[in-house]
């Protein structure tokens, strides 16, 4: 008998292994799952729809988390690609289209890499840190207003919920620094520890004038109140505190020339230096991420958020309604992609008598899907509130990120005790004036 | 082939035969011996709220397998001993068992950046011993090309200076500045790293098209080109500020450190070879021996800036002045100089080069001593460092500019 | 040839030279007794017709007979080198009296004399081996030196030689543990 199965299974191919094993498991969990759905299907969705704050929770937090990883791996890639053409490079350009693929590529290697554990680390607390400076900075992502709409969340004290939550990667970095076993970790967690914690001053008072004019802390208010040409953005209500936030955001998420918490000239890799594989992968992340976040807090309390800078100056209404067309629509879904396709393809055959008529035709095929997308992008950016504010978030916010890449391939790192002192001596008391002329002028003038 | 167990030992999980403490992972800086001498016990020795912090031998910025330790209270550093001999290859031994045109092949990669300094040093000395008269024509060749070199080590300088301080963009502009002149000496010399170009009595084969081609391009764009791409320091706030007073030596100090070079001339001494002990044609060149008077960090980064400038002048000149004529001595293959003595110093872009040759009679120097400036140079680290940051370290030993292949010899 | 120099040097160091003042192109060479080297210095470094205020070299020679060590110290008043050559050293015991105190730069070439002819210069006061590992017993630029048989000898305390992962076949364990455990 055993005989027989074994010589059986033994003459499959790998792909009838798979269907020998998965139609059964398959089986053997839809029928319980159709039965659970078919008995207790009601009460699950009056469960759900009664707690619905929670379900959007787990779902926001659930996208927050997916949504990290390819942004990293964009800011990565342009990282990559913009300081080689400043350093007259080519940067990556092997794998994938002009190397776009690269990053993804250093994410997999990064995955694949030995997760190492040296000797006489804190084994537990070397374990969590990274957990704890990425969740911190994916979790600030909760609360940032994307696009009308599109929102983790719409707390009230969003800019508190913001500062808190991003404070918290210091205590990430310092467990790393501090659990390393390495005198370069600890100098790297130390020196994040004084730093963040000093501009963490600056950084919160900057925008307590902008509160004070907004009346709210909620993000989702603050991007509303900038609506309108962007000279209603509040960079020119608070200049001066828009200059402190971004340099001491820049301090907040490390980044050169404020980088000396991993100054690789220095101290090696700072708190990273004993990390490796994908415990090293978080770290290496959760900056890029804090990259995206600071640009994406800076565009919202300073750039108008999802707002569009101008309004579009010719009113245009894309409202196609497809079930005036009929019997056409049909025969149009039908005949305008061959024809399309064709009328797309014939330049290219009758240009190059060379090529055969298949590839004209599956160039004319890309060239046409490539115009349908297009068209389909500018319908929805058009007639879609949420697109366009999509559109002007992500091209703001990546502008800002463009701007931290820039500094990062001119500026060299400042000294800490340059560091501090800047924090301390111009800073803030700078934020204190900024605050203060703010308040006075509310009294004078009022709102 | 096993060995018995230790006790409190256990096998290492890289390879089963070797026994292990438990303390493996641990690094210690302190010496597993009793201190040799008064220096290293009171070094080793740790005060109240000090560690020591081990940088290098691999690091990413002791430009070579230089290890310095620190001993820091907080950021700041208290004293430092650079421990050398990673990279000793005892080139002095090698060079007493070669003949004398081996001799100039093994001093060649010393200084794996300006090559053509290390060997130049050698032939000066040789041609002393020998007497030899270079023709006119070679001594131009060698000015040229050893002008070439140098301005092609203070770019690297530039941009190995901006590295250490984390700036990631002048080293790369660096390079290619650099590629262009490595290109042009490989297409006289052969090769693009180690020339091995000089020769007792001259040189190894004439300019010919492709180097006059390829310098002629260069020295049309040279000046203005640097000038942009130094901009992108001289006018940064960041730069300046870190490097202004950081690392300062007086000229007292740096006489009495045996410094030599543009890190002696930054604090205000005007001693340049090339005319305090005059070589090659350098007497019929006009150039400037640059001084800065402040000797801080910024100071050398600067005087080294005009020393591009003033190289980029004697080029020109030697182009103009370059006589005709062959461009080596007629020598024999086994060169056996009379018993004696010679010393020859050049001036290069970190400071004297020099050779102490004595010859017995043989063809092999009896002795040869190569003197190597960033070696003497990289103490003043030791002298200038306590009481500044640790991020000061690399500042102040990118501005010294040693190669560590000179310095461990 | 600064001959000026040489008439400077015959008449101000008389007593102490131990041969004749030689010049050859722009080197000017005197010889003297090791005991005579800290004099001598400090009188080129500081006296006024002198003023040799650059040590451009310092080193040793082993010259199958006896040490020397060599110092070549250069000025601004004359194009020539000095070499100063304290001659005479016994080879089983050189010693010689440091110049740091006039040049502390010379302590690195001072501790390079040491470790590589074991000249002990007295005085200096960080005279341990600067290239060879600490543990180190020859003296690699001696006359007597042959390179294989002296190095390989050498344990190497706290260098683990990336061929000598293997415990040696005839060592004793402690031996293993320390060559490991100080990497």
């Amino acid at each position: 008998m055993t005989a027989a199965v074994g010589r059986t299974w033994s003459r499959l191919t790998l792909a009838g292994r798979a269907v020998f094993i998965g139609v059964p498991i398959l089986v053997a969990l839809l029928v319980p799952l159709v039965l659970v759905i078919t008995l207790f299907g009601g009460t699950i969705v009056d469960v759900l729809a009664a707690n619905l704050p929670i379900v959007r929770f787990a779902v926001a937090a659930t996208a927050v988390l997916l949504m990290s990883v390819p942004t990293a791996f964009v800011i990565i890639y342009m990282e990559m690609k913009v300081i080689a053409l400043m350093n007259l490079r080519l940067g990556p350009d092997r794998v994938g289209p002009w190397g776009t693929l690269l990053s993804v590529v250093h994410g997999l290697k990064v995955l694949v890499k030995e997760d190492f554990t040296p000797t006489g680390v804190d084994s537990t607390v070397f374990t969590w840190a990274p957990v704890v400076v990425y969740l911190a900075s994916v979790m600030s992502l909760l609360v940032i207003p994307f696009a009308p709409g599109l929102f983790g969340q719409d707390l009230n004290l969003g800019l508190l919920y913001f500062f808190a939550i991003g404070g918290l990667s210091v205590v990430g970095l310092l467990m790393a620094g501090w659990s390393s076993f390495n005198k370069y970790s600890l100098l790297g967690g130390l020196r994040s520890a004084a730093q963040v914690v000093s501009y963490e001053i600056p950084l919160t008072l900057s925008v307590v004038g902008l509160i004070l004019l907004a009346g709210t802390m909620s993000l989702n208010q603050i991007v509303l109140m900038q609506s309108g040409s962007f000279l209603d953005w509040n960079v020119f209500r608070q200049p001066l505190g828009a200059l402190i936030f971004f340099i001491a955001a820049t301090a907040e998420a490390n980044r050169t020339p404020f980088d000396l918490t991993e100054a690789d000239s220095e101290i090696v890799a700072g708190f990273a230096t004993e990390y490796s594989g994908m415990r090293f992968g978080f770290f290496f992340f959760a900056e890029y991420v804090n990259v995206f976040i600071i640009s994406a807090l800076t565009v919202t309390l300073f750039f108008g958020g999802w707002t569009a800078p101008f309004d579009w100056p010719w009113p245009v209404h894309a409202a196609i309604d497809p079930g005036s067309l009929g019997i056409g629509l049909l025969i149009a879904l039908a005949v305008v992609p061959v024809i399309g396709t064709l009328v797309l393809a014939a330049p290219f055959w009758i240009a190059r008598s060379s090529m055969p008529w298949w590839q004209a035709i599956v160039i004319g095929f890309v060239l046409f899907n490539l115009l349908v997308i297009v068209a389909v992008a500018g319908w929805a950016f058009i007639s879609l509130d949420w697109v366009a504010g999509l559109f002007w978030f992500l091209a703001k916010t990546y502008g800002f990120v463009f701007t931290f890449v820039w500094m990062r391939g001119t500026l060299p790192r400042v000294r800490i005790d340059q560091l501090m002192a800047f924090a301390w001596k111009w800073l803030l008391p700078a934020s204190l004036l900024n605050l203060f002329v703010t308040a006075a002028a509310i009294v004078v003038v009022g709102r | 082939m096993t060995t018995a167990q230790h006790p409190g030992s256990h096998a290492s999980a890289d390879d089963p035969r070797v026994t292990l403490d438990e303390q493996i992972g641990v690094f210690e800086p302190i010496p597993p011996y009793p201190p040799r001498t008064e220096r290293e016990a009171e070094f080793y020795t740790l005060g109240d709220g000090e560690m020591f912090i081990n940088i290098g031998p691999q690091h990413p910025s002791t430009h070579g397998v230089l290890r310095v330790v620190l001993k820091i209270r907080g950021e700041q550093v208290v004293d430092l001993d650079p421990v050398l001999g990673y990279l000793h290859r005892g080139v002095e031994k090698l060079c007493e068992n070669a003949d004398y045109h081996q001799a100039i092949c093994y001093t060649d990669p010393l200084e794996y950046v300006s090559s053509l300094f290390m060997e130049w040093a050698p032939v000066i000395a040789f041609e002393k011993l020998l007497d030899v008269q270079v023709p006119r024509r070679a001594e131009y060749i060698r000015v040229l090309t050893g002008e070439l070199n140098r301005v092609m080590s203070h770019i690297m300088f530039v941009g190995w200076m901006a590295l250490d301080l984390g700036g990631l963009t002048p080293i790369l502009w660096g390079f290619i500045e650099r590629d262009e002149i490595v290109e042009m000496l490989a297409g006289v010399t052969g090769q693009r790293m180690l020339f091995n170009y000089y020769r007792i009595g001259g040189v190894n084969g004439d300019l010919n098209h492709d180097f006059m081609s390829r310098l002629g391009r260069w020295m049309s764009h040279a000046t203005s080109q640097l000038e942009a791409e130094l901009a992108l320091l001289n006018e940064n706030e960041i730069f300046v500020r870190r490097m202004r007073g950081l690392g300062v030596v007086d000229s007292e100090t740096a006489l009495r450190m045996c410094l030599s070079g543009p890190n002696l001339r930054a604090t205000g001494v005007p001693f340049d070879v090339r005319r305090a002990h005059p070589y090659s044609v350098y007497p019929e060149l006009d150039f400037d021996v640059v001084t800065r008077a402040e000797g801080d960090c910024l100071a050398r980064y600067l005087l080294r800036m005009d020393e591009i400038r003033q190289s980029i002048r004697i080029i020109d000149q030697c182009l103009h002045e370059m006589p005709d004529g062959p461009v080596i001595a007629k020598l024999p293959r086994l060169l056996r100089p009379r018993p004696g003595r010679a010393y020859a110093a050049v001036e290069g872009p970190r400071g004297q080069y020099a050779t102490y040759a004595i010859s017995d009679g043989t063809d092999q120097p009896f002795r040869m001593r190569i003197h190597d400036p960033s070696f003497v140079n990289l103490q003043t680290v030791g002298l200038v460092m306590p009481g500044n940051l640790v991020a000061d370290t690399m500042a102040v030993m990118a501005s010294l500019d040693p190669i560590m292949g000179g310095v461990d010899k | 040839m600064d001959r000026a120099l040489r008439r400077r040097l015959d008449g101000r160091f008389s007593d102490v030279l131990t041969g004749p003042i030689r010049q050859r192109h722009d080197e000017t060479e005197m010889r003297i007794g090791p005991a005579d080297v800290a004099q001598v210095m400090r009188a080129l470094h500081d006296e006024p017709e002198f003023r040799f205020k650059f040590l451009a070299d310092l080193c040793g020679v082993d010259t199958g007979r006896v040490m020397q060590v060599v110092y070549h110290v250069g000025s601004d008043t004359s194009p020539d080198w000095i070499r100063v050559i304290a001659d005479g050293l016994p080879r089983d015991d050189p010693r010689v009296p440091s110049v740091t105190f006039l040049w502390k730069g010379a302590e690195w070439q001072e501790r390079e004399a040491y470790d590589m002819f074991g000249i002990i210069f007295e005085g200096n006061r960080d005279l341990r081996r600067i290239y060879m590992p600490p543990d180190y017993t020859s003296f690699p630029l001696r006359k007597d030196f042959f390179l294989a048989d002296d190095a390989s000898r050498s344990p190497a305390m706290g260098v683990r030689h990336l061929e000598q992962v293997h415990a040696p076949r005839n060592a004793a364990p402690d031996d293993v543990v320390r060559q490991a455990t100080s990497s």
